[in-house]
């Protein structure tokens, strides 16, 4: 399973990785293996604002409906729109490819609070 | 409960499948290469299922007394068949003719039916059958080969269970051991389901490898529920269970009306009599590719809400949602609905099933 050493995780598998003082947010090689065949992804609005913890929005597979948890506050600023047609590259690149959206953080100290890559490997290997 | 194992078990960890729980069974879900893939294996050449969850109740005696009891029995006429042959049948609450089962029946012989409910179903089905009938589920793999290579795919592995026809069993023979081979399935697409004894140990691994090792792609549950639903085919405990009968389901087919007296058929009567099913199964082809979900509210334009969802997926051939779903029997085909999905609305258009038809060979 892989877990990039520069990212940082929630215990609900999303992954986020501040870029200029923006956070991209994805989700985690963990979640995509146990989701399966990922078929439909279900992204914020641009310019939507969301709450740490709160919905980002939804992603389906063959077997199931996920719900996406906000990393950090803050305002959604863009979405990945190729995952519309192309949401199997959520599977095949959940770090690169299948990003989901960049949020324009409200609260800086979020982001330092997330897990670090062997806190996310412990809750996985659980 | 610990859940029951396949014979196959082994073969499917030592393939990477993800299991899941199905019906009290430990079976595969998907393998590798993942369910879309697999499904797509199964509409362009072959896949290989495991389905030993399936019940076998195996009914032997005399050839007229075993007949009349199957005949009660179940929903379906075996007159319509003989010995050598396969149908698919229901099980009805004889109350309301709900449908406690939907069955295949494997006519192996005159003194010989081999009877398959769903996994959960099996002891229903025996307690249907009053104690003739004898569990022999663990006495057996079922393998499913499917796909437009399916045939081909098990010629190299035994001519004679290839050459069965489609809704035929027959009798072959696999490293010298007697197996059974029927033309059905459960993906719309043409194929084979072979019964392999557990006995001697290995035969029925061996079996696996072999169809595997000759080009069939493993697949799982999750394919087989996608490939299902693309050919409209009913899931018990989604379009057949409490409530629903063979008539709203669509399949009055499987209604033996010529039959003095089967299980059910009173309150059929009684259906039919009342001006016929208030609601029917109907298929629903979603705007995007967001899979419409079992339960979820089916709208007509002037808001009006026609029934409910059944069952609903992705599906890999179309690239849309699709589902089956109960609605008014009066609903045109091209009808435009909305289906609430979670309070979002999804944009449908009614249509019948299948979403998928099978090139003729």
């Amino acid at each position: 399973m892989e877990i990039p050493s520069d990212l940082r995780y929630t215990a609900d598998h999303e992954w986020a990785k501040e870029d200029q003082g923006r956070v991209r947010v994805g989700l985690t090689d963990f979640a995509q293996d146990a989701l399966g065949d990922i078929v439909f992804v279900d992204l914020p609005a641009v310019g939507s604002e969301v709450a740490q913890g709160g919905p980002l929005g939804e992603v389906e597979s063959t077997k199931s409906v996920s719900q996406v948890y906000a990393p950090v506050s803050g305002r959604v600023v863009e979405v990945n729109e190729a995952l519309r047609d192309a949401p199997e590259d959520l599977n095949a690149e959940p770090y690169a490819k299948g990003w989901l959206c960049v949020i324009e953080p409200s609260e800086r100290a979020q982001f330092d609070d997330l897990l670090d890559a062997a806190g996310y490997r412990d809750l996985t290997e659980a | 409960m610990s859940l029951r194992r396949s014979p196959l078990h082994s073969e499917h960890e030592a393939l990477g499948a993800k299991l899941v729980d199905f019906g009290g069974w430990e079976m595969p879900l998907a393998y590798r290469s993942g369910t879309i893939a697999e499904h797509l294996a199964c509409r362009h050449a072959a896949a290989a299922f495991d389905v030993s969850h399936l019940g076998t109740v195996r009914v032997t005696g005399d050839p007229a007394t075993i007949f009349e009891l199957l005949q009660r029995t179940l929903s379906n006429d075996l007159r319509k068949v003989g010995p050598g042959r396969a149908q698919y049948t229901h099980l009805l609450d004889p109350s309301d003719a709900s449908v406690l089962d939907d069955i295949i029946v494997w006519w192996v012989a005159a003194d010989r039916f081999d009877v398959m409910p769903n996994a959960s179903n099996t002891e229903r089905v025996l307690a249907a059958l009053d104690g003739a009938g004898a569990d022999v589920t663990a006495r057996r793999a079922v393998v499913a080969v499917q796909g437009p290579a399916a045939r081909e795919t098990v010629t190299r592995v035994s001519p004679g269970a290839a050459a069965v026809e489609r809704f035929h069993v027959t009798e072959f023979e696999f490293r010298g051991v007697a197996c059974l081979a029927a033309g059905t399935g459960y993906t719309g697409e043409d194929g084979l389901e072979c019964a392999i004894p557990t006995e001697p140990d290995g035969v029925a691994a061996e079996f696996w490898r072999a169809v595997v090792d000759a080009g069939a792609a493993p697949a799982g549950l999750g394919a087989r529920d996608t490939l299902r639903l693309e050919a409209g085919l009913p899931l018990h405990g989604h379009e057949l269970g409490p409530g629903i009968t063979p008539l709203q389901a669509g399949l009055g087919w499987v209604v033996g009306w010529d039959k003095e007296d089967f299980r059910g058929r009173e309150a059929l009567e009684r259906e039919r009599s009342s001006g016929g099913p208030h609601r029917l199964l109907g298929g629903l082809v979603a705007d995007s590719r967001r899979p419409p979900r079992a339960e979820s509210p089916i709208v007509d334009e002037s808001g009006t809400t026609l029934g409910e969802v059944t069952s609903g997926n992705f599906s890999p051939v179309l690239e849309r949602g699709i589902a089956l779903g109960f609605m008014p029997p009066g609903t045109r085909e091209g009808t435009r609905v909305r289906i609430d999905v979670r309070g979002t609305e999804l944009g449908a258009t009614t249509t019948r099933p299948p979403f998928h038809r099978p090139r003729t060979p």
